[in-house]
């Protein structure tokens, strides 16, 4: 039997698509409705909660009694920045929504608004011209750095944007590098999670599995703030087990020792042991290893202990939930221009894929 | 039962928080002779269970199995293991230990050349286990493998031990020491032991236990700073005082009544007591409180000098008092639903 | 404002209720309140649940969450000479400590002094303030008799002193979060039964000054509304404080917007101010509003929450301070909201939202 890998023309495009959706965290009203528009076809039913979440349920098997229900989530909110005052003379303060470092932020285009509403805008400080020789090489204080939309006064910037208005960044989406290997793109954490799901889901619709099995597609909001609209649909549906499909960040750059790397783009989906927020269950962490050893999908370990995702709410709920993470090794994260490797993140929606395939009663 | 062997048996078992596999199935033999029903939840807590007449209160009883260790990141090409920290590590207390990985592969912890113990860090360590290169020590360990200090525990003069884990080893054995005292009780109660996981890394364990359990009254059994060693923080717990019945930690203040009714019953039944304000520190006790609908809860602690070291020393008598004074707390619960 | 809210303010901002403690003010809950609300039951954790029934069946469950905590101290050692040790129980402001009067909650209620050194015994710079903990206080009692009244554990409060100041603005302790919680327990009280949008509960949470998680968790997990408001005070604007994270004074309710809360829920609830004229500024809170919300918002199946702040200057001090304008704009806006049947349409009809 061979080993199932999603095309790669179409799980480009739909990579591509997600990507450059708008969906800062607190405002994934567009990435929903996207992924809801392409899953509808693909699931039994689905449900859009009132936080947010889209919820996808697809059903395997005849059998109505020991069905196991199986969790699998991916975030679709990025980070992003909110305004939080208009100045007199049109600029707008801004602070972070998620982690974002403020070296990658002077010097972009954003996209501010709202759900409805958006335009560009510019993030920049004072001139170097205005800068002492001490100010030059370093980053620039938060109270000085500011939003540019164009305007010049305070009237006028509030007919275009609020208080409380949301942005991303503004960035292209592109292939790279030797046979264009490479991706890079904005929001590929967690929209490549989001993109894996969505071709497992066709792929299932397919070649349906013949096990008694519920399997439900969580693409949740707002993770990056920590608290996760995963663990309130976790709350609902009560899996058995759950696997994450994240991004994770890492250094394998020229010159890093080995030991600091965390993980290496181009060498298969991460599994972790343990993060600041999770230690992963053992035997589930055994069998995504065994069953990536059978059918000769690279995956790696990750090697450093550091972030945290959605397994991390999802798997202290109700009375708790066995969890495993799976994610593409990605550089930059957090910035306007991630990277990471195609072919990564096709051999993650390949391991998902055989992953569920193998699961009965007794595994993991 | 004789609380120091238990102690002594329970203290050996490596059991670092996610990978407690190992002291759980001792412990599941061990309470199994006084509890109606035993099982795991899906992230590992054990969780035994006192029947009573089903006209009482529901109390949940908690002490934490997994302790704190280092989880292997890297394998230097000389065949050293780089590691992680796994709950909160005081490598200045942890250099030069002898370690152990769960599956028994013996190794020592040492902090890189000339480093001072200053800088010490989980970049700065490496656990040498005595082979010459990255292949051999692949044969015996892969990344991912969890290892603990080497436990152990060793009287001191009168009731005192040391040694490691006593946290919170030493709260296990008390909790099972309750569980014998009361299985022959009569009471109206249901009584849930819960040996929870994943304490030293966030008191994870704990809320999924609460959540299954739903107690009215929760009480955790676990150690405490003390006052009475030079240039430790002020206050006023001590070692061979007696049961400290928390009040505060960083993480929990406990439910006026639980603390009153532990200080009162410890008076009447003259079981030694202290009362707890730590400055520091956090433990399952919190979780308890706030899992589902909450619950009323206190904790009893057992004071311990030098925590997270591999000479934690504690008094045996303390640890006495917590479950006599714990029996007590059970066997006094208000009745009805 | 009116005499009957002003003296609720003050009550209840009086009584004692340090984290940890609020199930020992259950007795004076009930005793002004029963008359109002159908139902008042402490929990486990020491919330307090005062719930207000609609008459009507399949009616929407409305939450509005006011935490009834206040910060404080605790006794850690008792000292020769009549001295309490203590630690702060929440953010204590240390700049207000040397010299402020306490009250120690022990089996009797005694008065203390924090102690302070007075110009002539310091030395030079003396700009560094002690921590709590250095402090100590003076009560005046043999440590005899002090182990058996204030034992290790009492709770302390800074002493209940209440002002009116110019305009009608108030000024007292524990305002936050108090005097939400009056105004919040007023709106509801007063509101016509038939005019209620659905079933209220008013939770007077516990905990918020000092656990990660807060009484809030367990207090909606039993309530599980449909939607909630939650109620805190904000941080009124002085000097040296940035325009972005601060209020006016006088400048009505603000409502925040934040990534932690609920976008459409906000929205609704800022129309019903327009719609109603209550004075109000909205505010950015990006990542967290740091009150009870981003927890409430996530409890259960998730709870669709905005946030609503009341203005207060120096806040966490001895002397918290409160505008009469800013507390009728957030009475108002809390019985607009318990009586809007927009957002009992949107909100309401609790399905399991599940796929199936």
């Amino acid at each position: 039997m061979t080993v199932w890998k999603p095309e790669r023309e179409a799980a480009i495009d739909l990579l591509r698509d997600l990507s450059l959706s708008f969906g800062p965290t607190g405002c994934e009203g567009e990435v929903a409705r996207k992924i809801m528009e392409r899953i509808q076809p693909l699931c039994d039913s689905l449900c859009y909660d009132r936080m947010g979440n889209v919820l996808a349920l697809c059903r395997f098997g005849e059998g109505e009694n020991d069905r196991r229900k199986v969790m699998i989530s991916a975030h679709m909110d990025e980070v992003g920045i909110m305004i939080t005052e208009i100045c007199d003379d049109g600029l707008c303060r801004f602070d972070t929504v998620g982690g974002i470092h403020r070296s990658v932020l002077e010097g972009r285009t954003v996209t501010v608004g709202d759900e409805i509403h958006r335009l560009q805008g510019v993030i920049a400080s004072k001139a170097i011209h205005h800068k002492t020789k001490k100010e030059r090489n370093q980053l620039t204080p938060w109270d000085q750095l500011y939003l540019d939309i164009g305007v010049s006064n305070r009237e006028e910037a509030e007919t275009l944007v609020s208080v409380g208005d949301l942005g991303t960044f503004d960035s292209d989406f592109y292939l790279f590098g030797k046979d264009d290997s490479m991706v890079k793109g904005k929001a590929l954490d967690d929209r490549m999670g989001c993109a894996a799901m969505i071709l497992v889901m066709a792929e299932l619709r397919k070649h349906p599995l013949s096990k008694n099995l519920d399997l439900y597609f969580c693409f949740t909001v707002r993770e990056e703030l920590g608290l996760s609209g995963a663990k309130v649909a976790a709350a609902k549906i009560r899996p058995d087990l759950a696997i994450v499909l994240e991004t994770t960040a890492v250094g394998d750059l020229a010159e890093v020792t080995p030991g600091k790397q965390v993980a290496n783009v181009g060498q298969g989906g991460v599994l972790s042991v343990m993060d600041r927020s999770t230690v992963y269950d053992q035997a589930f962490l055994h069998f995504a290893l065994q069953t990536a050893k059978e059918d000769g999908i690279p995956c790696q370990l990750k090697r450093y202990v550091s972030g945290g995702n959605d397994a991390g709410s999802i798997h202290k709920t109700g009375e708790g939930v066995r969890c495993l993470a799976l994610s593409a090794p990605t550089r930059y994260l957090h910035s306007p221009s991630c990277v990471t490797s195609v072919e990564d993140y096709l051999s993650i929606a390949a391991l998902v894929r055989a992953m569920l395939s193998r699961m009965s009663g007794d595994t993991p | 039962m004789n609380l120091y062997t238990t102690l002594q048996k329970l203290s050996v078992l490596p059991s670092v928080s996610g990978r407690e596999d190992g002291i759980r199935a001792l412990l599941s033999e061990l309470i199994a002779p006084y509890a109606d029903e035993v099982r795991v939840d899906n992230l590992g807590n054990l969780i035994a269970k006192k029947r009573g007449t089903g006209e009482g209160k529901t109390v949940m009883l908690c002490a934490h199995m997994d302790e704190i260790g280092f989880l292997v990141n890297f394998i230097e090409d000389s065949g050293l293991l780089r590691v992680a920290p796994i709950g909160g590590i005081n490598f200045a207390a942890s250099a030069f230990s002898e370690v152990v990985s769960e599956s028994g592969i013996a190794g020592v912890l040492v902090p890189d050349g000339k480093t001072k113990p200053a800088d010490y860090g989980a970049n700065c360590f490496a656990i040498d286990i005595g082979v010459k290169s990255r292949k051999e020590a692949e044969r015996k360990v892969k990344i991912g493998d969890f290892f603990v200090v080497r436990g152990g525990v060793r009287r001191l003069a009168g009731k005192r031990i040391t040694g490691s884990p006593l946290d919170d080893r030493i709260g296990c054995a008390a909790l099972l020491a309750v569980a014998e005292n009361l299985w022959q009780e009569m009471l109206s109660a249901d009584v849930y032991y819960v040996f929870s996981v994943q304490e030293e890394v966030g008191c994870r364990g704990a809320m999924t236990a609460t959540f299954g359990i739903a107690p009215d009254y929760a009480l955790c059994f676990d150690v405490t700073g003390t006052g009475d060693v030079p240039g430790a923080d002020p206050m006023a717990c001590a070692l061979g005082k007696g049961a400290a019945v928390k009040i505060k930690d960083r993480s929990v203040i406990c439910h006026p009544e639980v603390v009153t009714s532990l200080c009162t019953l410890a008076e009447k039944h003259k079981i030694p007591y202290q009362r707890e304000v730590l400055l520091y520190g956090g433990t399952d006790t919190s979780s308890m409180q706030m899992t589902g609908s909450g619950s009323r809860a206190g904790a009893l602690s057992i004071p311990c000098r030098y925590i997270h070291s591999r000479v934690e020393t504690c008094d045996m008598g303390d640890a006495e008092a917590c479950a006599r004074l714990a029996t007590e707390f059970v066997k006094a619960l208000p009745e009805g639903k | 404002m009116n005499e009957e809210l002003k003296r609720d303010i003050f009550e209840l901002s009086g009584i004692m209720s340090v984290s940890g403690f609020e199930s020992l003010a259950t007795e004076k809950i009930r005793e002004r309140y029963q008359t109002y609300f159908d139902e008042i039951q402490v929990d486990a954790v020491g919330n307090h649940l005062l719930r207000r029934s609609c008459g009507r069946t399949d009616a929407p469950s409305i939450l509005v969450d006011a935490h009834f905590d206040e910060i404080g101290m605790m006794v850690t050692k008792i000292c020769e000479g009549g001295f309490l040790r203590f630690t702060s129980v929440g953010g204590l402001s240390q700049s207000v400590l040397q010299g402020a009067d306490v009250v120690i909650y022990g089996t009797r209620t005694l008065r203390g002094i924090i102690t302070s050194t007075p110009p002539h015994l310091r030395g030079d710079s003396e700009d560094i303030l002690p921590e709590a903990e250095e402090l100590l206080i003076d009560v005046g009692y043999p440590e005899e008799e002090l182990e058996k009244i204030a034992p290790v554990g009492t709770p302390i409060g800074f002493a209940p002193r209440y002002r009116e100041l110019a305009g009608g603005a108030l000024a007292g302790k524990s305002f936050d979060n108090k005097a939400c919680g009056a105004i919040a327990a007023y709106a509801i009280a007063h509101t016509p039964r038939e005019n209620l949008a659905g079933d209220v509960t008013l939770l007077l949470s516990a905990f918020e000054e000092t656990s990660r998680i807060g009484g809030v968790a367990p207090g909606a997990f039993s309530a599980n509304p449909d939607y909630a408001m939650v109620i805190d005070v904000n941080l009124a604007r002085v000097p040296h404080t940035p325009k972005s994270e601060t209020v006016p004074l006088r400048g009505g309710v603000s409502l925040a917007w934040s990534a932690a809360t609920h976008r459409e829920l906000t929205a609704m609830t800022k129309a019903l101010c327009q719609e109603k004229e209550i004075p109000h500024v909205m505010v950015a809170a990006p990542s967290s509003t740091g009150t009870n919300s981003p927890t409430l918002n996530l409890v259960g199946s998730g709870i669709p929450v905005v946030d609503v702040g009341l203005p207060l200057r120096n806040m966490h001090t001895y002397y918290e301070v409160i505008a009469p304008e800013d507390a009728d704009a957030l009475c108002r806006l809390v019985q607009a909201f318990i009586e809007s049947p927009a957002l009992a349409e949107r909100f309401g009809g609790r399905k399991e939202e599940l796929p199936t």
